[in-house]
């Protein structure tokens, strides 16, 4: 029970850290991105929510204004707005040393704004290595091909899940939190029969995103398993660290999410 | 936001399948005729005639962005000195997985 309190805990923070992480992108994703109409979920790449974003490229079209500077960024890709307040005298600095058509390397926050799409930059700083070009582009295409297996691998369990059909009707939402934390490289092949079902029943998105998780009834209905074998399974599962229990030790959640 | 005008990531070997397109590519510069050409290595060994005049002394490695206007030839419009040491082949390798596996990223 401690376990599962301790689970879910880490589940809720590393939900909160999963949307935090800094992107490396190309300017050419961010203009194909997707936005959801989730105001707090902004865009969507690859399965993944894009929050604060890394870009590497060429600074433009550089204009002070009273409390912040705007910029352009072409990364040959594409070009992108920018814009950076500049309220502390560090910021004033930082912005004050860059000039039109040097390489720079920008953090921000990508945001939409009038049907755009535009970083709120909190850090600009020129690239002095131009080694971090190519390693800039190594990385979106890593980050790239590891956000899309996942969404892959959950996309097979979610077809092979052998249920019905009805609560497989959740939107987009569920399944987007989910795709950025599978287990990596984690060896499912010991897992057979019961337990597999009951695994990528509790894997759906539609599964992940309640937060009690569920019933151990609806799992002996849904899969038409009798409850004993259903039984067996948790505890197996859960010795496994794979599920836990969430309000009370009938309810079941994966941690495939925490 | 604009991603009309790319310049996608060559070297010498690809270039030519960009003939009038926006391109960029690092050289290893290897003379300046100090009248509008500069003769440079490219990532894959291959050696490209840059047109245009640098804005300034150039360095070892540099990284032109401008039109491809010859099987081995880009008519330069921004010079950026990368300094005189520059892991080529890993910019190398970008060029090819930007235009093979992973184009869709790029262009």
């Amino acid at each position: 029970m401690i376990t599962s309190f301790l689970l879910f805990f880490l589940f809720l923070y590393s939900q909160n850290r999963d949307s935090q992480t800094l992107i490396p992108l190309t300017v050419k994703q961010i203009s194909e991105a997707f936005q959801s109409s989730d105001d707090k979920t902004n865009f969507l790449i690859d399965g993944v929510d894009v929050n604060n974003v890394k870009l590497v490229g060429i600074l433009f079209n550089k204009a002070e204004m009273l409390t912040a500077v705007s910029f352009v960024v072409d990364d040959g890709t594409g070009r992108l707005d920018c814009f950076r307040w500049v309220n502390e005298a560090v910021d004033t600095k930082e912005m004050e040393a860059l000039t039109n058509g040097i390489y720079v390397r920008v953090h921000g926050h990508l945001k939409g704004f009038q049907g755009k799409k535009q970083l709120m930059a909190y850090s600009v700083r020129p690239v002095d290595d131009y080694n971090e070009i190519a390693s800039h582009f190594a990385e979106v295409i890593y980050v790239h091909s590891y956000n899309s297996r996942l969404r892959k691998q959950q996309d097979s369990s979610f077809m092979s899940a052998q249920v019905p059909s009805s609560s497989f009707n959740t939107p987009l939402k569920g399944y987007q939190a989910s795709a950025s934390n599978q287990f990596p490289g984690f060896n499912m092949d010991g897992i057979g029969g019961v337990h597999k079902m009951v695994l990528d029943y509790l894997q759906q998105p539609s599964c992940l995103a309640l937060e009690k998780g569920v019933h151990r009834n609806e799992l002996a209905q849904q899969l038409r398993v009798p409850s004993e074998k259903i039984m067996e399974a948790m505890e197996a599962l859960e010795s496994e660290g794979l599920v836990y229990t969430t309000i009370d030790d009938f309810h079941y959640k994966s941690t495939a999410n925490a | 936001m604009d991603t009309s005008n790319p310049a996608v990531f060559v070297n010498a070997e690809l270039l030519r399948l960009y003939m009038g397109r926006r391109v960029r590519a690092v050289i290893q510069v290897m003379r300046s005729d100090g009248g509008g050409t500069v003769t440079g290595q490219s990532t894959d060994g291959q050696q490209i005639t840059v047109k245009g005049n640098p804005p300034g002394p150039l360095t070892t490695f540099v990284e032109v962005i401008g039109i491809a206007d010859g099987i081995h030839s880009i008519r330069a419009e921004i010079w950026s000195n990368f300094g005189d040491t520059l892991d080529t082949f890993s910019y190398n390798r970008i060029c090819l997985l930007a235009n093979g596996d992973y184009k869709h990223l790029f262009i």
